[in-house]
């Protein structure tokens, strides 16, 4: 199912296209558009931004065997706006979890979204989890090691990233477009992929 | 409310106060028990008010996005082969040379017979969906997709079935055809200017504009499920932009003038035919709310983005954008709801509507009886609160007068500034005159002693004449003078006397006078 969307791909061709949509989800303010800013336009800043708004960006990866469109959505974050979510996580392939690592209380709901999108996103959803703000390292309150700990029990991909410094923003996202299912086809259930690739992606994504 | 309502039942037991009898809305009037303590009058609106919130909540399900969005999902899956044969007409050649007496012989008749006025939005848009296929298709190719759509634009006028089969219909029709004409080699060649997405939306953009009428707002209870909907809103009036949290800087003329524009385009949506201009609207709508975003310096990602929806959402109040919102995701090619910039807002407009439909005191975090004397309009939210809508209006306001003192400023200045200019200028003038004179005067050019002396010579000239001419007029004055009026005291003798005398003469009488002066 998670693959009948990334429909665009044109089978033939050595380096083949595919789309993948992924969203954002987490408290607001801990930093979820900045990372894209960063991963998309190289920059920190919000109001230097040439491109209209923020909420919706694409950008695309290169793999060596072919080319990775992410289509980002973005989420909002308040607490009132919780209930909409499934409207913007349903058909996306991939998410981002995004938390701030100086507020306990972000990672508690970050922790909740996760447990969200197992219940009610497509199955083979690839999730990721960030712990943004990683530059105060000094103000954390989430230790590394109790994230990473959460993140391998849900078999999940994990980085602290900084949006500010750029650190492991593209990381965390070649991480995600590598564990994301190129299929051979459109329509074609891919559910092998994500019971072989967790275990040799987990090593890689744990960059610190 | 029913313990407050005990209350004072054993309050009145007690002891009975004049006030107690009085109607609980402070009108003046007597109020009864059976009326909850109300007059007749207030008694009346209250229940109108209790009856417009029970309208709404029995068409909510109406309103219910989950419902189709389920529905939409299961028809793009796969569909039977029933339905597909419904708009099955000749296969496309492979070679793309179709002959046109291939023609279903059923489907000629049926067009003639359901012959109808067409609109001037369907002429136009059958007039570009055939330009489009004549321009980049191969003849017999294009040929072949009209006749299969035209053919389907009947078959679904000529059925009568719910919305939701409609869909369902239309849905694997877009399959349908995009199969056919997606397995075809024409679109694999380089040559070929268009893809098969192109053509798609052609084919959406016509059968939607074509079957607008069928396809829109089609059931009765769904329109109805729209008026509560806009009434609610409506008595949503008082959600301003500082209740939603939005960062908006409503002093800026352009952030302003943004607003309005996304607000306007999002009531241009009910204006529109088809899905693909539709949600063109409403991409045009989000992006002036970035631009507004981006004029109040706010962030533009969509912790900012959906409240601001949301808020244009209230104040638009847009007409029947439920319905509008129900035919997009019934009718538009499902690839465009899934992907892309528009599905993105297409979502974003969805959840705002699910938001209005919705919302209550705990979305604003007020209590239940303040949120609910807002809604029916017993209250007004408080001046002092940051949220209330007249704080915008005085941001306005403010906004306003800090332009308008600015604006007397600057005419101050400029009015000083100018007469500073005309004092400066005077000065300069004298003094530049003076200036000339004694360089003129210290330096004397040929030139200029040539010119004083020829000046000096007419003069002299003149005054010859001017004296001859007096001498004349003096004499042959006199001569007329003294048979009249002998007592008129004599002209003086001196030069000037005459001079004006003759000037007088020449101003007041006759041409023979001048005639004279010119002789002279």
């Amino acid at each position: 199912m998670a693959a009948r969307n990334a429909g665009t791909a044109r089978p033939g061709g050595p380096n083949r296209t595919c789309q993948f949509k992924l969203v954002l989800l987490g408290e607001s303010a801990v930093g979820k558009s900045s990372l894209v800013l960063r991963f998309v336009k190289g920059q920190f800043h919000e109001y230097q931004e040439s491109t209209i708004g923020a909420a919706f960006l694409t950008q695309t990866v290169c793999l060596d065997d072919a080319t990775i469109k992410f289509e980002i959505w973005d989420t909002a974050g308040q607490e009132r706006y919780h209930s909409l979510a499934p409207m913007y996580y349903r058909g996306a392939q991939a998410a981002i979890v995004v938390y701030d690592i100086t507020n306990q209380e972000s990672f508690q709901k970050a922790k909740n979204w996760v447990k969200e999108l197992q219940r009610q996103a497509s199955p083979n959803i690839v999730m990721a989890l960030a712990g943004n703000k990683a530059d105060v390292a000094n103000k954390r309150t989430v230790e590394y090691e109790e994230a990473n700990a959460y993140a391998e029990d849900n078999a999940l991909l994990f980085m602290e990233t900084s949006a500010k410094t750029s650190m492991n923003v593209n990381d965390i996202f070649m991480a995600i477009a590598k564990k994301l299912p190129i299929g051979p086809a459109q329509g074609e259930p891919t559910g092998t992929v994500d019971m072989n690739q967790p275990q040799q992606q987990q090593k890689g994504s744990c960059c610190k | 409310m029913s313990d407050k309502h005990g209350e004072e039942d054993k309050k009145a037991k007690m002891h009975l106060k004049a006030n107690d009898l009085l109607c609980v809305n402070g009108c003046g009037f007597y109020g009864t028990p059976q009326w909850e303590n109300r007059c007749s009058k207030c008694w009346r609106a209250h229940q109108n008010e209790m009856k417009k919130c029970q309208d709404f909540a029995k068409n909510r399900s109406l309103l219910s996005f989950d419902q189709f969005q389920e529905r939409r999902k299961s028809t793009t899956e796969s569909k039977s082969r029933g339905i597909k044969n419904l708009f099955k007409t000749s296969p496309i050649p492979e070679g793309g040379t179709s002959s046109p007496t291939s023609t279903s012989p059923a489907s000629t008749p049926t067009r003639h017979s359901r012959r109808r006025e067409l609109s001037p939005d369907s002429l136009e848009a059958r007039q570009q969906f055939t330009d489009f296929l004549v321009a980049n298709l191969s003849t017999g190719m294009a040929q072949e997709i009209a006749r299969s759509v035209k053919n389907a634009v009947n078959k679904i006028s000529e059925m009568r079935m719910s919305s939701d089969d409609m869909s369902e219909l239309v849905m694997s029709y877009y399959q349908y055809l995009g199969e056919r004409i997606g397995g075809h080699s024409l679109f694999d060649s380089p040559d070929c200017k268009v893809k098969v997405e192109d053509v798609m939306d052609q084919v959406e953009k016509y059968i939607s504009t074509f079957c607008y009428s069928i396809f829109f707002c089609a059931n009765h209870e769904e329109e109805v499920a729209d008026m509560s909907l806009q009434d609610r809103i409506r008595s949503l009036h008082w959600v301003t932009a500082g209740f939603l949290e939005t960062k908006m800087v409503f002093k800026k003329q352009t952030v302003r003038d943004k607003i309005d524009e996304a607000i306007s385009e999002l009531i241009e949506i009910n204006a529109k035919r088809s899905a693909f201009e539709k949600l063109d609207c409403l991409t045009k709508s989000c992006k002036a709310i970035f631009e507004a975003l981006k004029e109040s310096e706010a962030s533009t990602s969509a912790d900012e983005f959906l409240p601001t929806l949301i808020y244009v959402l209230f104040r638009g109040n847009p007409p029947l954008i439920q319905s509008n919102v129900k035919f997009i995701s019934r009718f538009a090619i499902p690839a465009r709801l899934m992907s892309g910039e528009a599905a993105y807002f297409f979502t974003n407009l969805s959840c705002a509507l699910e938001f209005a439909r919705n919302m209550n005191h705990e979305s604003l975090q007020m209590e239940k009886s303040e949120f609910e004397a807002y809604t029916s309009g017993h209250l007004a939210p408080p001046l002092s609160v940051i949220n209330s809508a007249c704080n915008q209006a005085i941001y306005v306001l403010e906004g306003t007068i800090e332009t308008i003192t600015n604006v007397a400023k600057k005419a101050g200045s400029l009015a000083k500034n100018l007469t500073n200019m005309h004092g400066k200028s005077d000065d300069d003038l004298e003094k530049m005159l003076a200036v000339i004179k004694e360089t003129v005067d210290f330096y004397p050019t040929d030139e200029y002693m040539n010119m004083k002396q020829s000046i000096f010579a007419e003069e002299k000239e003149t005054a010859d004449i001017l004296v001859s001419l007096s001498r004349q007029s003096s004499e042959s004055g006199r001569g007329t003078l003294t048979d009249t009026q002998p007592s008129t005291p004599q002209p003086d003798t001196s030069l000037e006397s005459p001079l004006i005398a003759e000037i007088q003469a020449i101003n007041l009488t006759s041409s023979g006078n001048q005639e004279h002066v010119e002789e002279a």
